[in-house]
């Protein structure tokens, strides 16, 4: 390949605070989704089986683990010569320096980044979302049309429209509105937040969009509308893939249910679209006699000799015996006692669920961390790097946090490391 | 961390031959423990005990050998200097109908070019975790010219075995090759370490002599002229010397003890990453003590088995003390115990094999049953 055709920017700088604890201490693009992957995996693995090289990923919320996880780009195959991946964080200029205003800013500070590799497009992406997608196929619709934009767009079905970035359309999928959130929804067509520009009308809506001191410099609130009041040329994209946004605890712990419950729909095993991803140097996972393990996703490292159903574990978990696990998303890591029993629960990196400790959906009233602004349907979190106390009770849709102040006796922390 | 050192690996045993299984690779090519080559162990050891120049040195076979090492960048061997160095016999082409001191000439010129004090010399055979720290020390302060690593397995994994005969000192004072009755348990592991200018003079005194081929007991032999120190290690150390001692070495790692020293004993073991799948276990899924690797997808009763991995295992299909290796679809309706199945074999429903924990059922690469 001579010259560049095609550059990707991934927004992994969002904060995703209505994931509560998980993203406390990393940015949303690094939690841990599916056994063996990280969000990130998924837009990253897109870029590199559709053919681009370069992919710039724009962090600011908490970046080190990101910034480690993505390192030289290595598992994705991104350690080229001139092209590969790169971390691109704000930085200070000769005038002071700024944070990433918005999604549209963090792309303004780095437009010499784009610059300098002199796209004609540029593929604009978030970390928050699990899909696989051609971003190739979409590119060749976009040059067919004839289009200064194309937003990928996917069918939701009418009672959910109201949620999202709804593109109304007229034939051939022409965008003529963007209505964000709309009470009365005229289209089901949502914005997945997959965005392919020109480079030329990108550039110089970037500049203007800078120059308006009223504008929330954000993808969807200006850039999109101000290009349509322009008369510019945006195309919608029809995805019927697989695609599920993973920013809230109740999405989180759907989504890695479905690769239980309908694995043939994100498909994992497909040899000809792999997602990769930073491999942990673990054995093969070990299942004890007297263990049970039905209808899950295991991956290295793991030693299971209690029971474990319907649950996603990531590398490194361990079930002691006697522990009964159902319907949970276990994070690297994770140890869950001797006779504990927990259900819908999401345990973070390293914690430890002590002996007999029963937690979850299973477990109803409400406690000192019950937490209904961000839990539900029962589903309890725990942060990172806790000791749960032996014994412990837990009731649904709590939050585990150690920074919610708890009156001693019904802290359910014994102690906290680091993981 | 020793740095002082350099590595150099057989990658093949003239003396062992695995049959089937060893028709395709090299010894050290070996799949092992689910996800692992059997050369990887010894590639970690090197690599965690601080050596960054690795040799392995091949005659042939060496396809599956390259193909799973690389650049060497799983076990962070991809380095501008040193790093991993593929030996393949040196063919030049006025001598090309046979390979005469070719083998010796690489691993010459490989050795010269280093700047290391010491190497180590392993065999293909050998899988243990640890660091080689205790030997070099052990090595240096026993003024000893050239130190052999034993354990007191003796002959129980068969032949061939090297006992050793050592005196009171700690010297080696004989050495027996596949005895009839051993007159001593410590047998060799087949790991040196010794000086290497003292290795290229060896070599070059053995081209002399018209040897063409690189045996790490023709050194240890040498015990009349040079003083062999014998260093014992006491952890776990599996040898690969036959399909028995293979199925036997995979089973071992099922009980604790040997699992916890291999894997989780502080050193991690690398291999190649191959980006699989989680893997998925169904709703009859029935598994007890066995070891499986990602990307399987188990619909099936699996008791006592390794299984590596994107291995599928369908309904109502029992396995049993089995090592059951990459891409193998076991169909629905089959009983299998005591069978190792090669990679990509393809057992098709209502297969029955049983074989002997004495002597397993061996199904060849690609086999359809």
């Amino acid at each position: 390949m001579g010259k560049t055709e095609v550059v990707a920017m991934i927004l992994a700088g969002g904060q995703g605070s209505r994931l509560g604890v998980l993203t406390k201490t990393i940015a949303k693009p690094a939690v841990p989704f599916g056994s063996r992957y990280r969000i990130i995996d998924f837009p990253l693995s897109n870029c590199v089986n559709s053919g681009i090289e370069i992919v710039g990923v724009l962090t600011q919320y908490q970046p080190l683990a990101l910034n480690t996880y993505v390192g030289n780009g290595h598992p994705w195959d991104l350690d080229r010569n001139n092209a590969g991946a790169y971390i691109l964080p704000p930085y200070q200029t000769a005038d002071g320096s700024s944070w990433y205003k918005g999604t549209a800013n963090a792309i303004y500070q780095n437009m010499s980044f784009v610059d300098d590799n002199s796209p004609k497009y540029v593929v604009i992406l978030s970390g928050d979302h699990i899909y696989k997608m051609d971003y190739a196929a979409m590119l060749k619709a976009h040059i067919d049309k004839g289009a200064d934009a194309t937003l990928a767009v996917y069918e939701v079905p009418w009672e959910e429209a109201p949620r999202f970035g709804i593109l109304n359309t007229k034939d051939d999928d022409v965008i003529e509105e963007f209505d964000e959130k709309p009470a009365k929804p005229k289209s089901n067509l949502a914005s997945m937040g997959v965005y392919i520009f020109t480079w030329d009308v990108l550039r110089e809506a970037l500049i203007e969009d800078e120059a308006d001191p009223d504008s929330n410099n954000d993808f969807g609130k200006n850039i999109v509308p101000n290009l349509l009041a322009k008369g510019k040329k945006l195309c919608a994209y029809r995805f019927a893939g697989y695609w599920k946004d993973v920013g809230t605890i109740s999405s989180l712990w759907e989504t890695n249910m479905d690769i239980l419950d309908k694995p043939e729909e994100i498909n994992l095993v497909d040899r000809s679209w792999k997602i990769f991803s930073r491999n942990p140097v673990k054995p093969s996972h070990f299942i004890g006699s007297g263990a049970k393990v039905r209808n899950s996703a295991l991956t290295d490292g793991c030693r299971i000799f209690g029971d474990v159903e319907h649950s996603v574990l990531s590398e490194s978990v361990i079930v002691e015996k006697g522990a009964v696990v159902k319907d949970c998303v276990l994070m690297p890591g994770v140890v869950v006692g001797e006779g504990a029993h927990i259900e819908r629960c999401i345990v973070d990196f390293g914690t430890i669920i002590g002996k007999n400790v029963e937690a979850g959906s299973f477990v109803t009233g409400e406690g000192p961390y019950t937490n209904k602004k961000l839990c539900s349907e029962g589903i309890c979190v725990f942060e990172r790097g806790l000791k749960i106390k032996d014994g412990a009770k837990i009731c649904q849709n709590s939050m585990v946090d150690s920074d919610v102040e708890v009156a001693e006796d019904d802290s359910v922390i014994e102690s906290t490391f680091r993981v | 961390m020793f740095n002082n050192a350099m590595g150099l690996i057989l990658a093949d045993n003239k003396k062992i031959s695995l049959g089937e299984l060893s028709t395709p690779r090299a010894l050290s090519a070996m799949p092992f423990g689910g996800r692992y080559r059997i050369i990887d162990f010894m590639l970690s050891d090197m690599v965690n005990s601080g050596i960054k120049n690795v040799g392995l040195l091949t005659y042939n076979k060496y396809k599956s050998l390259m193909d799973h090492t690389g650049t060497g960048a799983a076990w962070s061997l991809d380095r501008k200097n040193d790093g991993l160095h593929i030996l393949p016999p040196y063919v030049n082409s006025e001598a090309s109908s046979t390979i005469s001191d070719e083998e010796l000439t690489g691993v010459m010129d490989f050795l010269r070019q280093s700047r290391s004090t010491y190497v180590i010399v392993a065999g293909s055979n050998i899988i243990l975790n640890t660091t080689f720290d205790d030997f070099i020390s052990s090595h240096e302060a026993s003024g000893a010219d050239i130190s052999v690593m034993y354990n007191r397995d003796g002959t129980k994994y068969g032949n061939p075995s090297y006992i050793l005969d050592i005196d009171e000192d700690g010297f080696v004072r004989d050495m027996l090759f596949n005895p009839p009755k051993a007159a001593s348990s410590k047998c060799s592991l087949g790991i040196l370490c010794l000086r290497r200018d003292l290795l290229i003079d060896i070599i070059a005194k053995q081209m002399a002599h018209g040897t063409t081929h690189f045996g790490i007991h023709s050194i240890v032999k040498m015990f009349d002229e040079l003083k062999v120190y014998g260093f014992e290690y006491s952890g776990v150390a599996l040898r690969i010397n036959s399909v028995q001692s293979y199925f036997n070495s995979s089973m071992s790692l099922l009980t604790d003890s040997v699992r916890n020293n291999l894997f989780w004993s502080g050193n991690p073991v690398y291999t190649k990453v191959k980006d699989e799948a989680p893997t998925l276990y169904f709703d009859n899924a029935d598994m007890s003590d066995s070891i499986v690797s990602d990307g399987c997808r188990i619909y099936g009763k699996v008791e006592e088995s390794v299984i590596f991995r994107s291995v599928t295992i369908a309904k109502n299909t029992t396995v049993k003390n089995c090592v059951i290796m990459q891409d193998v679809h076991i169909s629905e309706n089959c009983y299998l115990e005591n069978v190792i199945l090669d990679k990509n074999a393809f057992v098709r429903p209502g297969v029955k094999l049983v074989g002997h924990p004495d002597y397993p059922v061996v199904i060849g690469k690609g086999a359809g049953i």
